[in-house]
């Protein structure tokens, strides 16, 4: 919906990692894919990248034939509150407010991120000190310049407890963790920003200084509540949707009605970048319900849908003029074990669990076979990072060795918790898990709950299943099914990616 | 009968004292829960201390029962988690739409009923009463989200007549209202005319309709002068009920049919946990379920000459 951005940055000094990048990558030692992202992180243009890598970059808007401008699209998605960005916990509010507001970086579907606010960035040798230079001549809708000051006030906003973000938990390197006492005296966690990890240069200048190297500070920065809204947004009332005008985005918000629709229009005072080509977007909310979604699509009520479940997959396909494409993401199932919590915490039931599960087989019954098979850890053979590792075979006999040996030879009994949250295939997925882990004498009790009260346990609960959102880099797998071996002693990391998923 | 409504309204005060009780201890009694729900999951425990004693959760159980139940007569609903606006802002006007929807429901469904009823009544085991009876029997017998998605494949995916979705995005759109009233048409109408036809053919064995039969009366003069007055006041009571039917009955077609009604806005508070509105969702549908079988009551009395003047 928007046009891409045809930036080059300009960088005074490169990176001192890319010639040894570039070197590898002529060796073979890292994929193009790899270099592309990492390079582009070092601050190397997403076209200089490219044309290092020797390929053509993804098509511009230059390349492909010119569409008339003006129209309307109307697409069937959830309407949301979405007053505050930098809270933002579901994606759909965010996919309303991108078109208002905007992110410093953006990450193209090739997975390269590329500066859009910003106007390019630099980090030190170290990886720890981060300078990003700001656009000029952004402005916001209310007619002021986005300034260093913008960034710093959205940066400190995005840090401060009291706001309430997720990004607090994804910016590790910029937070400290204090141990503080609540209202009872009982001890909490309080993380608060690092004073002076955002710094103000000058007037188009702002430099990050982290505690800890960070190569994925620019793709952090497009994680989708990572909103630059203006400085005085506090001030406003901080709500968006009320005050549309406090971002820079090329549109603007006409008409909004939580769990009904929002009606973007295109702007009056000149945006700046290209002109979008729609002159209005629709949202429209059709519910919970995926079939009605795709009734308001037969009946040309909508053009497009958010999200088309496998439930009714097929009957899309019969509809005429709809054409279903596929694409690769690292959109997965993940079906993960608190490892510090019972009886999980032996490593002979997890590996029990894992032996006993037919992953194919999830993937055939649950999911129709779309996708390819879960291997037990988050990398998906689409992202950068992935390297195919020996695959476990299925062994029932096995599994159930490894329960008497943990003391569980006459059975044991677990819970899982889904909240179907992207449709009933995570129940069936949860299903044939149960029969499969039936065979090893394992009873696993389903506990399906709706999806609002998913998300308030699915970080405290010992075993569930979450949908994990795809995201450029090694977090989450193709349509596939794990059975959390990634989990293994890691649940540390399961908790740190709160930030970054849901 | 002053007595009578006295006692009546009485008993309805009382129903909806219990439930009140009832559903401020379901929903209210863990406080911590109460804030989650309302500030969301990456709130801090700091941050839910502060609402929750700004909001008064720190007070005795009683106490914030009476301000909760003096807050809701003046008509102080609280604010949706939701969607950031107070209650009463969002569940009138999604009441409306309901009301809109059970109009047009009752327009067609009483009539029809009614005529079809008294039609297959009138002549117990006729070829008529047959057909009617298997008929509504059938259509009573398919559930409403069964027949949403039969006629939405035959009129939106097959004919391509009309339109999926029932939003009314646009504004009002007649053409949307008429697939949500054909579905509670067909699940309805049939249960009204049946019970209609046992009360219609009850009558019809009645003594005194043998007498002005064999007295020479015109067939239709026994049929509208004799039969139907006696024979209504038993539906009259269940289309009453109906309207209770109705306030629920609606969740499953303006889910369906993505109509914004006071079903939907039930459903999806309570998939959100929506605390506030499901308390006046639940309020108003006990409201309604009470008042009808009041109302019903009370015109039952009013209507049967011998209740009436015992």
């Amino acid at each position: 919906m928007r046009n891409s951005k045809k930036n080059l940055s300009k960088h005074d000094a490169m990176h001192p990692s890319i010639p040894e990048l570039r070197e590898q990558l002529k060796k073979g030692a890292v994929d193009r894919r790899e270099f592309l992202r990492t390079t582009t992180l070092l601050g190397v243009s997403a076209g200089a990248a490219y044309a290092m890598a020797g390929i053509v970059g993804p098509a511009t808007d230059a390349m492909a034939a010119t569409p008339k401008k003006g129209g309307v699209i109307r697409m069937a998605m959830a309407v949301q509150d979405m007053s505050d960005p930098h809270t933002y916990d579901w994606v759909e509010k965010s996919n309303i407010a991108r078109q208002m507001v905007e992110y410093l970086t953006i990450t193209g579907p090739d997975n390269v991120t590329r500066p859009l606010l910003a106007e390019s960035w630099a980090p030190s040798d170290d990886l720890k000190t981060w300078t990003f230079k700001i656009r000029k001549g952004v402005k916001f809708g209310n007619g002021d310049e986005l300034t260093a000051d913008d960034v710093v006030y959205n940066v400190k906003r995005w840090l401060d407890p009291a706001t309430g973000s997720s990004i607090l938990g994804l910016l590790n390197s910029m937070v400290d963790t204090k141990d503080g006492k609540d209202k009872d005296g009982k001890p909490i966690k309080i993380k608060t920003m690092t004073p002076g990890a955002i710094e103000k240069v000058d007037t188009y200048t702002v430099r990050f200084h982290l505690n800890s190297p960070d190569l994925a500070l620019p793709e952090k920065l497009y994680h989708y509540p990572a909103m630059i809204v203006h400085r005085s947004f506090d001030e406003k009332g901080g709500n968006i949707s009320k005050t549309p005008e406090l971002g820079t985005g090329p549109f603007t918000l006409a008409e909004y009605k939580v769990g009904e629709k929002a009606i973007l229009k295109r702007r009056k005072s000149p945006y700046w970048d290209e002109e979008p080509y729609l002159s209005e977007i629709h949202y429209i909310d059709t519910g919970p319900d995926s079939s009605a979604a795709l009734a308001a699509v037969a009946s040309r009520q909508v053009d497009a849908l958010y999200v088309l479940d496998l439930n009714t997959l097929e009957v899309a396909k019969g509809i005429p003029g709809i054409v279903v494409h596929e694409a690769t993401t690292a959109q997965t199932g993940v079906i993960r074990m608190q490892t510090d919590a019972k009886p999980f915490d032996d490593i002979r039931v997890r590996k029990a669990i894992l032996l006993a599960s037919d992953n194919a087989q999830n993937l055939k019954t649950a999911h129709r076979g779309l996708g390819s098979v879960g291997e037990n850890h988050h990398v998906c053979d689409c992202q950068p990072d992935y390297a195919a590792l020996p695959k476990v075979a299925r062994d029932v006999v096995g599994a159930k060795k490894l329960l008497a040996e943990a003391g569980h030879a006459n059975g044991l009994e677990i819970t899982c918790n889904v909240g179907n949250t992207q449709g009933t295939w995570e129940q069936d997925s949860v299903v044939v898990l149960k029969q499969n882990l039936a065979e090893a004498g394992i009873t696993l009790n389903v506990n399906v709950m709706p999806a609002a009260q998913y998300w308030e346990v699915w970080d405290k609960a010992p075993f569930s299943l979450t949908s994990w959102t795809h995201r450029p880099f090694w977090v989450p797998c193709c349509w596939a099914w794990l059975i959390a071996q990634a989990c293994l002693g890691m649940r540390h990391i399961t908790i740190a990616m709160r930030s970054t998923t849901c | 009968m002053l007595i009578l409504i006295a006692k009546r309204i009485g008993f309805m005060v009382m129903t909806m004292v219990a439930v009140s009780i009832l559903l401020f201890l379901v929903l209210e009694i863990s406080p911590g829960s109460v804030a989650t729900k309302v500030l969301g999951q990456y709130a801090s425990d700091e941050q839910k201390n502060i609402w929750l004693e700004q909001h008064g959760y720190f007070e005795p159980l009683w106490y914030r029962y009476g301000v909760w139940a003096g807050n809701f007569m003046t008509g102080e609903l609280g604010v949706s988690h939701r969607f950031k606006v107070p209650v009463g802002d969002i569940m009138w006007p999604r009441l409306w739409n309901t009301a809109v929807l059970g109009f047009w429901t009752f327009a067609l469904i009483i009539p029809a009923s009614l005529i079809l009823g008294v039609l297959a009544g009138m002549r117990e085991g006729s070829k008529l009463d047959r057909a009617i009876s298997i008929t509504s029997v059938l259509t009573t017998s398919i559930p409403e989200f069964a027949s949403a998605v039969f006629l939405s494949a035959i009129f939106v995916f097959g004919l391509k007549w009309l339109p999926g979705t029932s939003g009314m995005i646009n504004g009002f759109d007649p053409t949307q209202l008429i697939l949500p009233v054909m579905v509670l048409f067909l699940y309805d109408f049939g249960y009204v005319a049946r019970m209609t036809r046992a009360s219609m053919a009850e009558v019809m064995t009645t003594p005194y309709i043998r007498t002005a039969i064999l007295k020479g009366l015109p067939y239709r003069q026994v049929i509208v002068k004799h039969a139907l007055r006696n024979a209504l006041i038993a539906p009259f009571t269940v289309i009453m009920l109906q309207l209770n039917w109705l306030l629920s009955g609606v969740i499953v077609v303006e889910f369906f049919f993505a109509y914004k009604g006071f079903g939907a806005l039930l459903l999806e508070a309570s998939l959100n946990q929506d605390i506030f509105v499901i308390e006046a969702c639940a309020m108003v549908a006990v409201f309604v379920a009470v008042a009808t079988q009041t109302i019903a009551d009370i015109g039952y009395t009013y209507l049967n000459p011998r209740i009436r003047f015992s």
